[in-house]
C-alpha cells in the first residue's frame, strides 16, 4: 500500500512537472503569435503589472476540461472569457469582495423595470448594446463560433456579467484589458462609462463639485500609479470616485465592495436607509475626515438627509401613492405597464429627476440638486403628473390629489404670494423642515 | 576619291536621291564616329546607344531605300532609257565597259559590299544593344521608368533583363520579339495599363532562368536575418527582430525547410482566386503519386468548368516575386536608412518625420521632392523641435528621404507605396500566410502547418538587442516566457527560469 502511494505521488509529481513544461512552451507560443498579430494588445499587457510578474496569456486564459466556453486553440485549451473566478486564483480577497457587492448583481436586470422598458418600448438590440454593455448580461455560448463566444456577447465588459462558470461580474469593467491599470481604475473616467446621463449623473455631479474641480487641477500629482494609495498619506489633492467608495484610508483597507460606505439608497422611487447604515456612514465619514473637520462632515450629512426627506415626503411618497392607485384602478387606455402617459411622467420624476436631486446633494453638486433635480421634480409633479391624472376624473384619485395638495408643504399654491414671501423672510416656511436634517424623522 | 565624288554627284539625281545620299553618308559617318569614340572610352553614356544602334541604322537603311527610289523617279520624269541616263549622269570613262565591267559597276559593287558589311556589323551591334538592359529600360522611358529604377537598385542589377525575360534559344528570341512588337504598338498608341500589372505571365519559367545561378540543390542551411525597426518616438528607439530562417535546400530530403517547396522531387501547386496571386483557393502537395489538397475556407473559387482557373506549380517567383524589381515599403525604407545612419537618430522624431514626409500625397515627382524638403525643414524649424547644430544632418536626411521617394514612387505610372507587394515573409495575410494559415485545411480539417517556428527560429522579436533571446533569462522581464521559448527552441535546451534576486516588498494597496 505504501509503495503504491509513493508510486502514485511520484507519478503525480511527474505529471505536474510535465504540465509545467508544457505550459512554459505554451506561454511562449501564445506570446510569439500575439506579439505579431495583436501587437497593441500585447503592448498594453507588456506595460502592465501582470507582465512584470510573469503573468502571461495562458495564466489567465487557460480553461479546464469541460468548461462550457473552453476551446482548443493552437494546441492549448483556453477560454476567451476571464472571470472573477479566474482572477480570484491570485486576487482572492478582491474577487470575494466583488462577489459580495451590488456591482456583481448588476447583470440580474431582466426582472427590472429598466429591462422591461428597454425590451418593450425599445427592443433586443438596444437592450444588448445599451443596458448589457454596462450591466453585463448572460454570456452566450455558440458552439459554431471559433472561440465559443456568441457574437451578441461582446464586449462582455458589463460589470455584472453572468459567466458560464457561474461566477458573476467582470473585473475588466473597471480594470480595462489588457493593461489592467490601477491608475485607470482610480480615475473618475473608469466609473463614468456607466455612471452618467439623465438617470444617474454621478460623473456630471462630480465634475460640478469642488472635488472634481480639484481633481482635474491636480490629477498628475496624485500618485495614481502608486501601489499604496492611502488618502492623506499618498495623495491629498482631491478625492476620486474610488477614494470615497473603495480606496484605503489610514483606518480602512481598500474594498471592492462598493456599497460599504453608502448609507442611503438613492436609486429607488423612495429612498431608504441601507442595512447596517450607521457603520457604512461611519466608513464614509472616515474618508471625509482626512480632509474635512468633523462638523463639516456632519453638516454635509445633515443637508443630505434633509434633501432626501424633502424628496421622499413632498414628492416621492405622494407620487408613488398616486401611481399605485391609478394602476389599481386600471386608469388609462393602455393595459400594460408604461402604456399610459402618466406612468412615463412618474417614471421620469423618480428615475431621472429625483435621482439627480439626491445624487446632487450626496456629492455636493448644487446645480444637479436644484435645477436638474428638485426643480424638475416639482414642475413635472405639479404641471404634468397631477394634470394628467386629473384627466381621468376618477373620484378616488381626485380625492387623493386634494389630500396631497392640502399638505402644509403643498398649500402654498393656493395662498397669496405676499404671504409666502413673508413666510420665507420670517423663516416660517423653512422651519417646516427643522426636524428633517437627520436620518430618522417622525 | 574623285571617282567617289563623281559617283555621289551622279546618283544625287533629284531631292529624293540627294536626301538618300545624305542620310546614308551622314548615318555612316556618325556611326563610325560614335563607335570610335565609344571604343576610345570617350563616350560612356549608355543612352548614346539609342542613337547609334537604333536611330543611325534606321537612317542608313532609309537612305539606301531612297536612292533607288530617286533614280526611278528621275527616269520616269525624263522618260529616257537607263543607258542614256547613265551616260548623262556619269563621265564616259566610268560607264565604259572594261574586262571586269565598267568602273561604275565596280563602284556600286564595292559600295554594296561595304553596305552589307556595315548592315551586318551594325545589325549585330543592334541586336546586342537590344539585349542590353539600357535598351529595355530606356527605349520606352516613361513606361519602364519604375522597373528600370527598381532594377538598378536591386541585387540583380548586373544581370541583363533578357536573361530572365527572354531566356535562351531561337524560340525564346522570336517569342520575345513578337511580344516586343505588341509593346511597341501599345507604347506608341498609349494602350498600356498604369501601373503595369504583375505578375508578368510570359516570364520564362524559373527553372530555366533563376536556376542557372541558384540551383535548388544548393544547401543554404539556416540564414540569420536581422531587421531593425525604429519607434515613432523622440529618439526613434531601435527595436530588433532577428530570424534564423530555415532555408535548407531543395533536395527534397529536408522536409519542413523553406526551399523544400521547390525541390525537384516535390511538387506544390495551387489555384489563385486573383490575378495577383494573393488569395489562394487551394494548394496541393505531392505525396507519392497523389496530390494532397488543402482548401481555403474563406476563398471562393473563381474558375468554372468552361473556364477553369489557372493552376500553377510553385517555383522561385511565387515567393521571390520581387527578386529584382524591389520596391520598398515606406516604413521599411526609413528603418533601413536609420539603421545605416543615412538618417541621423539625433534628430528628434526622425522616424516619424521621415515617414510623414514620404507619405505625403504629392501630385508629381517635382512636387514630392520639394514637398519633402519643405516638410522636413519646416518641422525642425519649429521651436520645440529646433535641431540646433544639426544642419548637415537635416540636409542628409532630406536627400535620403527624397532618394527613397525617387526610387519607389512613380506618379506618372501610378506606382505608389505597395503597388507591387512582395510575397516574401508575411505581413498580415500576405506571403507565406497565403497558404500557411488556419483556414487552409484538408478534408480532415487539418490545416497547412503555420507554427511561428516552422520556417524560422526567433532570436529577437521587437527586442532591445539583435540577439536578445540568446542572452540569459532575466527575472522581471515581461518577455521572460517568450525569451525562454525561443531560446530553448533554437538551442534545443530547457533553460531554468531565473529566481528573483531578492524578495520584493509585498504589494499593498491597503
Amino acid at each position: 500500500m505504501k509503495k503504491l502511494l509513493i508510486a502514485a505521488s511520484l507519478l503525480a509529481l511527474l505529471a505536474s512537472g510535465a504540465a509545467l513544461a508544457a505550459d512554459d512552451t505554451a506561454a511562449g507560443k501564445c506570446m510569439t503569435c500575439h506579439k505579431e498579430k495583436s501587437l497593441g494588445l500585447y503592448n498594453q499587457w507588456y506595460d502592465s503589472e501582470h507582465a512584470k510578474h510573469n503573468v502571461t496569456c495562458i495564466d489567465c486564459h487557460a480553461a479546464a476540461q469541460g468548461d462550457a466556453d473552453g476551446f482548443m486553440h493552437e494546441g492549448a485549451l483556453i477560454a476567451t472569457l476571464v472571470t472573477p473566478y479566474d482572477c480570484g486564483k491570485c486576487h482572492e480577497k478582491e474577487a470575494k469582495e466583488v462577489g459580495d457587492s451590488y456591482h456583481a448583481h448588476a447583470g440580474e436586470i431582466l426582472d427590472s423595470k429598466d429591462a422591461y422598458l428597454a425590451h418593450a418600448a425599445g427592443g433586443a438590440p438596444v437592450a444588448i448594446a445599451g443596458c448589457e454593455s454596462c450591466h453585463g448580461g448572460k454570456m452566450l455560448i455558440d458552439p459554431n463560433s471559433p472561440n465559443k463566444l456568441h457574437r451578441l456577447s461582446w464586449p462582455n465588459s458589463g460589470i455584472g456579467r453572468l459567466n458560464p462558470d457561474g461566477s458573476k461580474g467582470a473585473c475588466t469593467a473597471c480594470h480595462t484589458r489588457h493593461a489592467f491599470s490601477v491608475k485607470q481604475a482610480r480615475q473618475p473616467e473608469a466609473c463614468s462609462k456607466c455612471h452618467l446621463g439623465p438617470d444617474h449623473p454621478q460623473k456630471e455631479v462630480y465634475e460640478e463639485s469642488k472635488h472634481g474641480n480639484a481633481y482635474y487641477t491636480n490629477q498628475e500629482k496624485m500618485n495614481l500609479e502608486a501601489k499604496r494609495w492611502i488618502v492623506g498619506l499618498d495623495y491629498f489633492e482631491a478625492p476620486t470616485c474610488a477614494t470615497c467608495h473603495m480606496s484605503a484610508t489610514s483606518n480602512q483597507a481598500v474594498t471592492h465592495d462598493v456599497g460599504m460606505r453608502i448609507s442611503w439608497t438613492l436609486r429607488p422611487p423612495v429612498s431608504k436607509t441601507k442595512d447596517n447604515w450607521e457603520a457604512k456612514r461611519d466608513n464614509m465619514k472616515d474618508v471625509c475626515t482626512n480632509c474635512h473637520g468633523k462638523t463639516f462632515v456632519d453638516g454635509h450629512y445633515a443637508q443630505l438627509d434633509g434633501l432626501v426627506h424633502l424628496y421622499n415626503e413632498k414628492f416621492a411618497k405622494p407620487g408613488a401613492a398616486l401611481h399605485k392607485l391609478a394602476k389599481e384602478k386600471k386608469l388609462g387606455d393602455g393595459t400594460a405597464n408604461f402604456s399610459n402617459k402618466y406612468e412615463w411622467i412618474w417614471w421620469e420624476i423618480w428615475h431621472h429627476e429625483g435621482r439627480r436631486a439626491r445624487h446632487g446633494a450626496a456629492m455636493m453638486g448644487p446645480d444637479y440638486t436644484w435645477w436638474h433635480g428638485i426643480y424638475e421634480v416639482a414642475q413635472h409633479f405639479y404641471f404634468k403628473y397631477i394634470p394628467e391624472l386629473r384627466k381621468f376624473h376618477d373620484p378616488d384619485v381626485d380625492k387623493l390629489i386634494d389630500e396631497i395638495l392640502a399638505d402644509p408643504m403643498h398649500v402654498w399654491m393656493s395662498q397669496p404670494t405676499a404671504d409666502i414671501k413673508a413666510d420665507i423672510k420670517s423663516g416660517k416656511l423653512a422651519a417646516m423642515f427643522d426636524g428633517t436634517y437627520q436620518v430618522n424623522i417622525k | 576619291m574623285k571617282r567617289f565624288q563623281l559617283f555621289i554627284r551622279g546618283i544625287s539625281t533629284n531631292w529624293t536621291g540627294t536626301l538618300g545620299v545624305t542620310f546614308v553618308t551622314s548615318a555612316f559617318l556618325l556611326f563610325v564616329g560614335f563607335e570610335l569614340l565609344r571604343i576610345a572610352g570617350i563616350l560612356t553614356n549608355s543612352y548614346v546607344g539609342l542613337i547609334s544602334y537604333m536611330a543611325l541604322p534606321a537612317l542608313f537603311l532609309l537612305g539606301l531605300i531612297l536612292i533607288p527610289i530617286g533614280w526611278w523617279k528621275f527616269r520616269q520624269a525624263t522618260g529616257r532609257t537607263t543607258e542614256e541616263l547613265l551616260s548623262q549622269r556619269f563621265p564616259d570613262d566610268m560607264t565604259k565597259a572594261k574586262r571586269l565591267g565598267s568602273s561604275l559597276v565596280g563602284m556600286i559593287a564595292l559600295l554594296t559590299v561595304m553596305n552589307l558589311m556595315f548592315i551586318g556589323l551594325g545589325g549585330a551591334r543592334v541586336l546586342h544593344f537590344m539585349d542590353g538592359p539600357e535598351f529595355c529600360g530606356t527605349a520606352c522611358h516613361p513606361v519602364m521608368e519604375p522597373e528600370w529604377t527598381a532594377y538598378q537598385n536591386s541585387p540583380h542589377a548586373h544581370v541583363k533583363c533578357v536573361e530572365c525575360h527572354v531566356g535562351e534559344g531561337a524560340g525564346a528570341l522570336i517569342d520575345a520579339k513578337l511580344n516586343g512588337l505588341w509593346q511597341v504598338i501599345s507604347a506608341t498608341f498609349d494602350l498600356y495599363e498604369r501601373p503595369i500589372p504583375t505578375p508578368v505571365r510570359q516570364l520564362r519559367p524559373a527553372r530555366e532562368t533563376c536556376e542557372k545561378c541558384h540551383w535548388p540543390d544548393k544547401f543554404y542551411g539556416t540564414r540569420i536575418k536581422s531587421f531593425d525597426s525604429f519607434a515613432p518616438d523622440r529618439t526613434s528607439t531601435p527595436r530588433h527582430t532577428t530570424l534564423a530562417l530555415k532555408v535548407g535546400s531543395g533536395t527534397g530530403e529536408d522536409r519542413g525547410t523553406i526551399h523544400w517547396h521547390i525541390a525537384g522531387s516535390n511538387e506544390v501547386r495551387y489555384e489563385a482566386a486573383d490575378p495577383g496571386r494573393t488569395k489562394m483557393t487551394w494548394v496541393e502537395v505531392k505525396r507519392g503519386d497523389k496530390f494532397h489538397r488543402y482548401t481555403n475556407r474563406n476563398v471562393q473559387p473563381t474558375g468554372s468548368d468552361e473556364h477553369p482557373a489557372e493552376v500553377r506549380s510553385m517555383d522561385c517567383v511565387d515567393c521571390h516575386n520581387r527578386a529584382t524589381h524591389v520596391y520598398q515599403d515606406p516604413e521599411g525604407a526609413v528603418d533601413a536608412a536609420l539603421s545605416a545612419d543615412r538618417i541621423d537618430r539625433h534628430l528628434p522624431f526622425a522616424k516619424r518625420v521621415a515617414l510623414d514626409a514620404l507619405l505625403g500625397n504629392w501630385r508629381d515627382k517635382d512636387a514630392a521632392l520639394s514637398g519633402i524638403d519643405n516638410e522636413i525643414r519646416g518641422f525642425y524649424r519649429r521651436g520645440e523641435h529646433r535641431a540646433t547644430g544639426l544642419g548637415l544632418e537635416i540636409d542628409t536626411m532630406v536627400k535620403e528621404v527624397q532618394a527613397i521617394y525617387a526610387r519607389n514612387i512613380f506618379p506618372a505610372m501610378n506606382v505608389t507605396w505597395n503597388t507591387y507587394p512582395s510575397h516574401l515573409g508575411h505581413r498580415g495575410e500576405s506571403g507565406c500566410f497565403r497558404c500557411h494559415n488556419p483556414d487552409m485545411v484538408d478534408e480532415q480539417g487539418v490545416a497547412v502547418p503555420y507554427d511561428c517556428t516552422l520556417c524560422h527560429s526567433l532570436l529577437a522579436q521587437g527586442s532591445d538587442q539583435p540577439f536578445q533571446f540568446l542572452l540569459p533569462l532575466e527575472h522581471g522581464d515581461p518577455d521572460l516566457m517568450l525569451h525562454k521559448f525561443h531560446r530553448d527552441e533554437f538551442l534545443g535546451t530547457d533553460t531554468p527560469l531565473p529566481q528573483p534576486v531578492e524578495e520584493e516588498t509585498p504589494a499593498t494597496d491597503s
